[in-house]
């Protein structure tokens, strides 16, 4: 950053003395523009020493994924869009048949069970049930009454959702792959840890009479920020970051707007 | 030097993974694992129409009595229930089985509604509130080959299908709703007396309680009907009583029926072409579509332009179709389900398909089955999650909350729910485990 260069040095007007044309002795005015010596730059030093950078929902070391943060001033949009409590989307990798301390593969074994007699239909009943009792939980947490109009307006539009602290509530999950013993879940949730969603695995295990672990945890959608907006490591250098930020500002923008009003 | 005991230190990957492959696989579930089916039961127990003794006579020192139940409870059974039906405060529960047991109540027996209990104390007596799922003695002529296809509750009586021995009835007949003559001062608590009704143009295939009169549908696709006509209920173009039960006329004559509802005293019923019929009483709107007379005693057809109808349920204030699209309309008066700001409608209103689940995330949801209990309204949809609104008498709707409902709510059961029936302040529902 400090390589770009910085803004040209301000100029001043002066009126220095210059020795008069033709005959010496007498001292003239003109008036010169001449830099100001304080905005040198081997007077001032470089413009930027440290940087403000905040980050966004936390991602835990196992996990992999989209990972929102903020620069200098866009620390302020940070707090607004932690308040619009946006879903994420997570895509999570299972294995059926182990069961470990950690609900992760690389965990101390707890238990070995079978699964063939697993089914892709059984798995989505259960996943079926399990959104059902969050949706429950959306419409309970997210402190409305229920008796109003506005409830019921909101309800239909399936725009309720807890503005506040809450547990952690899973608005959708579906099934994208399904090969025993492994199977992957795409879960959109609010107010949640990747340790939350590993224990649910091992829950959804339980519930299918037998066990299950997760082997993958990777975060695609943050909010308004997807995967195609995120920088690879690749791309981790200046320009790619201000392409980046100029194409997410006008989405950010329209988010805080329709969402804070 | 010693050097013969070596500290074991921690174990490497190569123990790890050999210990992980040598551990014992537990197997809780082997691959013909079945589906187990449960009754689930929830409402206002002290009448004993959920079957639960505990909750109204405690039979241990820390338990107390369970005046409502606010969510849906397990009800152990002995058999595998196929129908189940909630009158007034009692419940009857039928299995499809060969056995000689094949129909179980319980509640109140007040008027001989379940049958005759005969008391374990006073042989002589019978109950009039039976706590527990008890079997109900039918008067059958092969009790080891018949099967009892479907059961069916109103205010003070009940009727019983079979497959090949018509329909037995029992209960309350002050206004010759069990099909029988009507005696003068009748007494119809600790009454022996099961009724059977035969003389049907064809077989019945189902029946309907509604609050103090009966309907048959036959295979034909014919209703007849018994009971008390005051509000024309009974649709035989009277508003006396019927005693016996009569074929009815108006605009469904000649039409194949092929479902009929009730639950207050307005009827509904629904043809092979989709179209809705209806009969009875209209002072909350129900049949304000077709005429302005509170009353009807003929059936009327409603002109509905809502598409082809395939299920119809009557609640007491008012009433719910579901269409061939999956699309679920209400109309009449109360909570109607969308909202507090509809009280009442004589126009069907469609209720939003995104109250029952239905998202982009998940398009193909939609409602299998409609139901309807006095002032409640039960939704089934096609991923067996049960669906309620409506008021919350004694807890009835099962959500766990004491407040009315005025939109969709799901009811957590652990489970997929299959079939649910409604009573005025409980209700029952099958569920098939996972």
């Amino acid at each position: 950053l400090n390589a770009v260069p910085g803004r040209p040095p301000r100029q001043r007007i002066r009126f220095l003395p210059t020795p008069a044309p033709g005959g010496g002795g007498a001292v003239e005015l003109v008036a010169t523009r001449v830099p100001v010596l304080a905005d040198h730059p081997l007077v001032r030093g470089p413009r930027f020493r440290k940087l403000k950078i905040g980050a966004g929902h936390r991602l835990d070391v196992k996990a992999s994924g989209v990972f929102v943060l903020g620069i200098g001033h866009g620390n302020k949009l940070l707090t607004d869009l932690y308040n619009c409590h946006l879903t994420k989307v997570y895509t999570v990798d299972g294995c059926f048949g182990k069961a470990t301390d950690d609900f992760s593969d690389t965990g101390n074994l707890v238990e070995k069970t079978t699964f063939d007699h697993i089914t892709r239909e059984k798995l989505e009943r259960i996943l079926a049930i399990i959104q059902g009792t969050n949706q429950k939980a959306l419409l309970m947490y997210s402190n409305i009454d229920m008796k109003t109009q506005e409830a019921y307006e909101l309800a239909v539009k399936g725009l309720i959702r807890p503005m506040g602290k809450s547990p952690p509530i899973i608005t959708a999950v579906r099934c994208l792959q399904f090969a025993l013993p492994e199977f992957q879940l795409e879960i959109h949730c609010l107010h949640e840890t990747q340790q939350y969603l590993r224990k649910m695995v091992h829950e959804i295990g339980l519930e299918l009479k037998s066990s299950a672990v997760c082997t993958r945890v990777r975060r695609i959608r943050d909010g308004v920020f997807t995967v195609d907006d995120a920088l690879p490591r690749t791309r981790w250098n200046l320009q790619s970051i201000q392409e980046a930020i100029q194409n997410c500002q006008l989405k950010v923008e329209t988010e805080l707007e329709k969402t804070l009003g | 030097r010693r050097g013969l005991a070596v500290a074991a230190g921690p174990p490497s990957t190569r123990q790890l993974r050999e210990a992980e492959e040598a551990a014992p696989v537990f197997q809780y579930a082997g691959k013909a694992a079945k589906r187990k089916d449960r009754v689930f039961v929830w409402g206002f127990s002290y009448s004993g129409a959920l079957g639960i003794p505990s909750f109204v006579r405690p039979d241990a020192g820390w338990k107390k009595p369970r005046r409502i139940q606010p969510t849906p409870y397990r009800l152990e059974t002995e058999e595998k229930i196929s129908s189940a039906a909630c009158g007034y405060g009692f419940t009857l529960l039928a299995s499809n089985t060969r056995d000689i047991t094949k129909v179980w109540g319980m509640g109140l027996n007040k008027d001989s509604q379940l049958g005759f209990q005969r008391s374990r104390r006073d042989q002589t007596k019978g109950y009039e509130y039976v706590l527990e799922p008890s079997p109900i003695p039918l008067p059958l002529e092969k009790p080891q080959q018949t099967r009892v296809l479907q059961v069916s509750c109103g205010r003070a009586h009940s009727l019983v299908l079979t497959d090949s021995e018509g329909v037995f009835t029992m209960g309350n007949n002050s206004y010759g709703q069990c099909g029988r003559k009507v005696v003068e001062d009748e007494v119809y608590s600790e009454s022996h007396l099961i009724h059977q009704l035969k003389e049907f143009d064809s077989r019945v295939v189902q029946v309907v309680c509604g609050q103090d009169h009966s309907l048959f549908r036959t295979k034909k696709g014919t209703v007849y009907a018994c009971g008390w006509g005051a509000d024309g209920q009974t649709g035989l173009g009277h508003y006396n009583i019927t005693s016996v039960p009569t074929q009815l006329h108006g605009d469904i004559a000649g039409v194949n029926i092929i479902q009929v509802s009730s639950c207050g005293d307005c009827c509904l019923a629904v043809s092979d072409e989709g179209d809705v019929f209806g009969w009875g009483n209209s002072e909350y709107l129900q049949l304000a579509s077709v005429t302005e007379t509170t009353q009807v005693n003929v059936p009327r057809h409603l002109p509905f332009k809502i598409g082809k109808v395939k299920e119809a349920a009557c609640g007491g204030t008012g009433n719910i179709v579901l269409t061939e699209e999956g699309n679920v309309f209400v109309w009449g008066y109360g909570i109607l389900g969308k909202g507090p700001n509809l009280i009442e409608t004589a126009v069907p209103e469609m209720i939003p398909p995104s109250l029952f689940g239905w998202s982009d995330f998940n398009p193909d949801t939609r409602v299998a089955h409609v139901r309807c209990g006095l002032s409640q309204f039960a939704a089934l949809t096609n991923r067996g999650e049960l669906f309620v609104w409506g008021k919350n008498l004694r807890g009835c709707l099962g959500t766990g909350r004491r407040e009315d409902q005025y939109f969709p709510w799901r009811v957590t059961v652990p489970g997929e729910v299959v079939d649910v029936a409604c009573g005025v302040d409980h209700m029952v529902s099958m569920v098939r485990s996972l």
